[in-house]
């Protein structure tokens, strides 16, 4: 078997993300496919799996032209895929057989009335294969995330493979656990199924491909065997070419102390300690799940916090919950815009000046006139285009939604103003649009502390960079040291 | 102007049914049009519109009060009791706090415990109207205070009380919902809680409070239906939960929270007082009444969820007049961008 793309270009609306992917796989081998965030490796992971369709390009097996309309087109012809987010395809309420059965679209079971002891039986079959020790009448709800993942390779076992891309598939597991995912990746291979390595753990790509492909921006940067390749090309690879003059830094940092943090810890970090000054932006990096964001959400107040001393301008302030941060001085811009940070049905004005209103008011009423002032005064300075304050804030573009959340903190003066992924999903221009806020925020003085997994913004945009894995800070980076390379080195487990 | 308009429109959908069911009702019958028939529609309305009030606060935050009818219940046998021997300010005050107090609970049970409003305000019925016909032993409490009575009976510039009440009552918390602080905490949190909490809105304060002031609201109910009979019955309140939500609902209030606003409610109250009236003028058999009212809250609901498929069907009929103006449904994009991935 070998499957072939021939030339996949990809957009959504503006941003082109795959921009001519040619790639093949064979049968028992292992390609691993790494690249940064963004670089498009779970886009073409839905491509391949008929989840997208390509705008241009072509599909190919052995030499066969297939179209993947759908998922199952892509199931029917032994295309599978363990997502990292694979809780969207488990059914927590019922039984580990049931769960590995669902659609059973051979009737297997029974055409009306399923034989449970039958599926059971199945089931363990399938079980011990992988080597999963668990009762087939369990509900999935009660694993470990780890077997959760086990058992969706079971699932996958259930079926004829030819090609199985695995993404992040260790992301949730411990070693033990990881090595016997390892073992059945190499049984799998040795049986003839082609497969597809997403990680981020170099060690794990150096171990099991036996090639492998960097995507950057939309193209694939190396693709070379293996035993061919040291760590640091592969890293050379993923971060490319020095970043472009796209971000105008300036560096506002001044000597005073703003923010203190001493041995901050909590459910997913711990022993945090750091200082941020005035005008200054602090980076904060590393892999998905090293606790990152953890520790803006601790500082907030929206995550409990179990130990650790934090003063703001001086003064002592203890994280307890939000609105306590921001009467300290204290903001945070959640990653998810519409989950966490926007009310969408509500208009600009009003989400402008949500967290301001305090100060808005005249006994329980909210002076409309000033508060119209105010808002549209922040409206022109971040250059939000809507019709008026008064649209509904979910009928904006994304970008000017995100200024829209800049704003509601920009509104509350804050001393310091902590952000996620501030531009995730936002256009070029607007982009630059937040960049330029940030910037003026840090000129007034504001202490500002950036998480992003865009890693030409973080190390672009940070004066100072903490990496962390793991729930620890493990680097400082400042600068000659505040590349790319050393951050995903220190964040990679691959680093010395 | 065309913002308000357009912010209005949910609301001018129950305006513009509320006029074509008159319009109706006045071709059919020469009783609806006087001026003695509309003061009894709008008395009739009174009660179901100020549960209907509370009941939009709590909607808007994205719950529900299925107890509103329970409270007006005890409230009012508890002040017809409390009156016995004492004076109307503190008969009104026990009332109140009644309502207050089993406001508070529900609030409470929604926030601190966690509980699903429908199920934490339907448990709260059962307990209310069990212990207001443990209270009254099952039997109507009679009133003689005249001064509690002038609530129900008496009129003011030839306009009967209760009707007053529910103009000051729709004015003060359609002012409050509108213009304050607490009522934009109540949109923010009802669109997007988790938001809301970010922030910085004690959002669990905010929803105890919505809660409270339905309380409130239905012990106020429950006083203007004590006053009119004379006598506090204790299942007076029995079934006036879905008259209220329907109101609300007919009114524009989304059920999934943050939309909504106390001109639609009182609008919604008066549709519903006007075809009990009408079907009363035309000599429906009331036992068929039930079933013309739960097809004007299909129709009501109908509209409100399929307002792109009739406006589609319209201008198929009538071929478009230049571009619409009309706000187009939440453009939420299908989420591209898949966080964290990778």
């Amino acid at each position: 078997m070998r499957i072939e793309l021939h030339d996949i270009h990809k957009r959504f609306g503006e941003t082109e993300v795959l921009s001519g992917i040619d790639l093949t796989v064979e049968s028992s081998e292992v390609v691993a496919l790494v690249g940064e965030n963004g670089a498009g490796k779970s886009t073409l992971t839905r491509v391949v799996s008929g989840a997208h369709q390509p705008e241009s390009g072509w599909i190919s097996i052995d030499g066969e032209r297939v179209v993947l309309a759908s998922p199952q087109d892509a199931l029917a012809l032994g295309i599978q895929v363990i997502y990292q987010e694979f809780g969207h395809n488990i059914f927590p309420h019922l039984t580990v057989a049931e769960n590995l059965f669902t659609l059973d679209a051979g009737t297997e079971f029974g055409r009306f009335f399923v034989n449970k002891v039958k599926m059971a039986r199945q089931a363990r079959k399938l079980l011990d294969v992988i080597g999963l020790d668990i009762d087939p009448h369990t509900p999935v709800g009660r694993l470990s995330v780890a077997q959760m993942q086990m058992l969706e390779i079971a699932k996958t076992a259930g079926h004829h493979m030819k090609l199985l891309i695995l993404d992040e598939p260790t992301a949730a597991l411990d070693e033990q656990e990881s090595e016997r995912l390892f073992e059945q990746i190499e049984q799998l291979r040795r049986s003839g199924v082609a497969i597809v390595y997403i990680s981020h753990r170099l060690e794990e790509v150096f171990r099991l491909s036996q090639r492998v492909v960097v995507l950057r921006n939309g193209i694939v940067a190396l693709e070379a065997p293996t035993a061919s390749l040291d760590k640091h090309q592969v890293v050379s690879a993923m971060v490319g070419r020095t970043i472009e003059d796209f971000y105008p830094k300036e560096s506002h940092g001044r000597d005073e102390v703003v923010l203190t943090c001493r041995g901050l810890s909590g459910a997913d970090f711990f022993d945090v300690n750091f200082d941020v000054r005035a005008g200054e932006v602090l980076g904060i990096g590393g892999v998905f799940g090293c606790g990152k964001g953890s520790v803006l959400r601790g500082l907030f107040g929206a995550v409990p916090t179990t130990a650790g001393q934090v003063t703001v301008a001086g003064a002592v302030y203890r994280p307890s919950t939000p609105d306590r941060a921001i009467a300290a001085g204290v903001g945070y811009i959640p990653p998810d815009r519409q989950a966490e940070g926007l009310c969408l049905q509500q208009s600009l004005s009003d989400n402008l000046s949500l967290a301001s209103l305090p100060s808005l008011v005249v006994g329980p009423l909210v002076r409309r006139s000033r508060e119209r002032r105010t808002t549209n005064a922040v409206i022109e300075d971040l250059a939000i285009r809507a019709p008026s304050g008064s649209a509904e804030v979910g009928t904006l573009s994304g970008g000017n939604q995100q200024k829209a959340l800049f704003g509601r903190w920009v509104m509350t003066n804050p001393k310091v103003l902590m952000m996620e992924e501030p531009t995730r999903g936002v256009d070029v221009g607007a982009k630059a649009e937040i960049y330029r806020i940030i910037n003026e925020q840090a000129a007034l003085g504001v202490a500002i502390i950036l998480v992003s997994s865009d890693l030409p913004e973080l190390v672009a945009m940070s004066d100072r960079l903490l990496v962390m894995r793991r729930g620890g800070v493990v680097a400082e980076l400042t600068g000659d040291d505040l590349t790319e390379h050393t951050l995903l080195e220190h964040a990679l487990e691959s680093a010395a | 102007m065309t913002s308000i308009i357009s912010s209005l429109s949910r609301e001018l959908r129950a305006v513009w049914m509320l006029l074509f069911v008159c319009v109706i009702l006045f071709i059919a019958t020469p009783l609806f049009l006087t001026g003695d028939n509309l003061l009894n529609v709008l008395l009739a309305a009174s009660v179901t519109a100020l549960l209907a009030a509370g009941q939009t606060y709590v909607i808007i935050l994205a719950e529900i009060d299925l107890s509103v009818g329970a409270i007006l219940g005890i409230s009012s046998i508890v002040t017809a009791f409390t009156l016995q021997d004492h004076s109307l300010a503190v008969g009104l005050l026990a009332g109140w706090s009644v309502g207050a107090v089993a406001g508070l609970v529900n609030g409470i049970l929604v926030t601190t415990l966690r509980m699903p409003s429908f199920i934490a305000t339907l448990a709260m019925m059962s307990v209310l109207s069990g212990l207001t016909l443990q209270f009254s032993q099952g039997n109507p409490v009679s009133i003689r205070s005249e001064a509690f009575l002038n609530i129900g009976q008496s009129h003011l510039l030839g306009v009967p009380a209760p009707v007053w009440i529910m103009l000051v009552a729709f004015l003060l918390f359609g002012f409050l919902l509108a213009r304050s602080r607490f009522g934009r905490y109540v949109y923010a949190v009802g669109d997007n809680a988790d938001a809301a909490r970010l922030a910085g809105i004690k959002v669990h304060r905010v929803k105890i409070l919505a809660f409270v002031i339905s309380g409130l609201l239905s012990a106020t109910a429950g006083f203007i239906l004590a006053a009119r009979l004379g006598t506090a019955q204790p299942t007076a309140g029995t079934g006036l939960e879905l008259a209220a939500i329907a109101a609300v609902i007919i009114g524009g209030t989304s059920l999934a929270g943050g939309r909504g606003a106390l001109a639609g409610t009182l609008i919604g109250a008066l549709l519903l007082g006007v075809i009990d009236n009408g079907l009363n003028l035309l000599d429906v058999s009331p036992f068929l009444q039930g079933v013309v009212k739960g097809l004007v809250i299909l129709l009501a609901i109908f509209l409100d969820r399929n307002s792109d498929r009739v406006r589609a069907l319209v201008r198929l009929v009538r071929p478009s007049r230049g571009s619409s103006s009309g706000a187009p449904h939440n453009p939420i994009n299908s989420l591209t961008t898949t966080g964290g991935n990778s």
